[in-house]
């Protein structure tokens, strides 16, 4: 029954009052004329009222004439009706057809693809790639052939143990699973020397296999050849190793910065300004055509891609364009000041170029003054192993 | 319908062992909590009242007392009265001497 009175929404019905004495017959003759009547109400002796489809609002009509009964619609209710009340509205009507078919025309192309699974270098990589095989931002999604482009991928490069994609809506997602590079290895049965892989003076040689060519306290530089894959016999000929064994040398890095007393710096006072750009196809729209407010400001600009749902994207963008207002300070710092800023700087960049800083055996600071500004350099002195194969 | 022609139905019917509610002139009520009652077979309605309802059937007529009442799902046959229902009696036109 419930599905009936949903049927009967769609196709509209009305609500009528019916008054008069003979409203038992009316019920009666409705039924036995197989008329549906729902949602009956009596209100008084006399007065009733009932809902009943359109298409038989004619026919009760009659029957209540035939009753006595005085009959009045008292509510329209159902969309033949809310139809009715737009229908001068053509222009409403239109571009709600033209919204829909929009729509559905947008979401056979392709809007956004997504690469994820790989640092930002190789996902541009694999999106030209993607390119070059004609699978652009705005494509036919029928075009797209998947599992021919994966082939075609996994074909070109090595890097990739796994490779998935998948259209989601607008939204083509590609899955991308990097596999561990290999470490160059040289077979046992190969000859090889090793040879230095930075300059610095050696400490120590421990050569399982080979001839060490260099001792303690020599320099080296890069290239060198620390121990040989051969060994000469006095008797033999040169009979060829794979050479093998650690060489720890002392090895350098320094880093050097002045550091001005006065200081002249960047300091952001809070005040935002935003932006927005409309972009549909490289087609750029500026929303807000005025220069910015500030004199000195940085700049933040983020693309946003409008969606409707997660995976519908549209192929129009937002660009926002934030605004920081920043303000020029300057700063006086003492020598000892300025010592300990530069040390600071330069430990950092130091830390980051070697690998592990329980290896460090020595630093050295030296610094040089001048009116302006202090010289710092930071040397670390790190023991390490500067050895490496390489093939003969 | 005279008496014969029904005593040889009521002797068919039981040969078959047909349930008495298939019989279309049987009324078969259904009541639903206090709120509600379907009534199968009825004849039509007499009378409709906020308070009171009172149907027509081929045995005799159903009164319903009660609140609220309203008609639902009215069709030839099965009628649902809804609301809140006080009591329910009868009006038995049928003698008892049915053989």
């Amino acid at each position: 029954m419930h599905i009936k009175t949903v049927i009967y929404y769609i196709l509209g019905y009305v609500n009528v009052v019916v008054e008069g004495f003979f409203i038992e017959r009316f019920i009666n003759t409705c039924i036995s004329k197989r008329i549906f009547l729902w949602n009956t109400n009596r209100n008084k002796a006399t007065i009733f009222s009932a809902n009943t489809s359109i298409s038989n609002y004619r026919e009760v009509v009659k029957i209540a004439k035939k009753c006595q009964c005085k009959i009045k619609i008292n509510k329209k209710r159902g969309l033949p009706f809310i139809l009715n009340k737009y229908r001068k509205r053509k222009l409403f009507a239109i571009t709600l057809v033209v919204i829909i078919l929009a729509i559905f025309t947008i979401s056979n192309f392709i809007w956004n693809i997504e690469i994820s699974g790989i640092n930002e270098e190789k996902q541009k990589e694999i999106l030209s790639f993607i390119n070059n095989e004609g699978v652009n931002v705005g494509i036919y999604k029928k075009k797209v052939n998947i599992q021919g482009l994966i082939n075609k991928i996994r074909i070109a490069r090595e890097d990739i143990a796994w490779i998935g994609m998948e259209m989601k809506g607008t939204n083509l997602v590609i899955k991308v699973v990097e596999a561990d590079e290999k470490p160059q290895i040289i077979d046992k049965d190969e000859w090889c020397n090793i040879i230095a892989k930075k300059d610095g003076i050696i400490a120590k040689v421990e050569a399982l296999n080979g001839t060490p060519i260099v001792s303690e306290g020599d320099t080296v530089k890069k290239g060198d050849i620390l121990v040989q894959g051969w060994i000469e016999g006095e008797h033999t000929e040169n009979r060829y190793v794979h050479a093998e064994g650690n060489v720890m040398a002392k090895v350098w890095y320094s880093e050097k910065e002045k550091v001005y007393y006065k200081q002249e710096y960047e300091n952001q006072t809070g005040n935002k300004e935003k932006k927005y750009t409309l972009n549909i196809n490289n087609f750029k729209i500026n929303l807000f055509k005025t220069l910015s407010k500030f004199q000195n400001y940085d700049t933040i600009s983020t693309i946003k891609k409008l969606k409707i749902t997660s995976n519908f994207y549209l192929p129009v963008e937002i660009i926002v364009d934030e605004h920081l207002e920043k303000q020029k300070r300057q700063a006086n710092y003492s020598k000892n000041e300025a010592k300990e800023i530069g040390i600071n700087n330069l430990k950092n960049k130091l830390n980051e170029q070697i690998q592990d800083e329980g290896n460090i055996s020595n630093i050295y600071i030296n610094t040089s003054e001048t009116e302006d500004y202090i010289e710092v350099e930071v040397i670390y002195e790190v023991l390490e192993n500067i050895g490496t194969k390489e093939k003969l | 319908m005279n008496s014969r022609k029904k005593h040889l139905k009521n002797r068919i019917n039981k040969a078959l062992q047909m349930p008495d509610e298939i019989d279309f002139e049987t009324p078969k009520l259904t009541i639903l909590k206090f709120e509600e009652v379907l009534i199968e077979n009825y004849k039509g309605i007499l009378e409709y009242q906020d308070f009171f309802v009172r149907i027509q059937t081929f045995i005799g007529i159903i009164n319903i007392n009660g609140f609220k009442l309203t008609l639902e799902e009215m069709t030839s046959d099965d009628l649902v009265v809804k609301g809140k229902i006080e009591s329910i009696d009868f009006e038995s036109i049928v003698g008892n001497g049915e053989d």
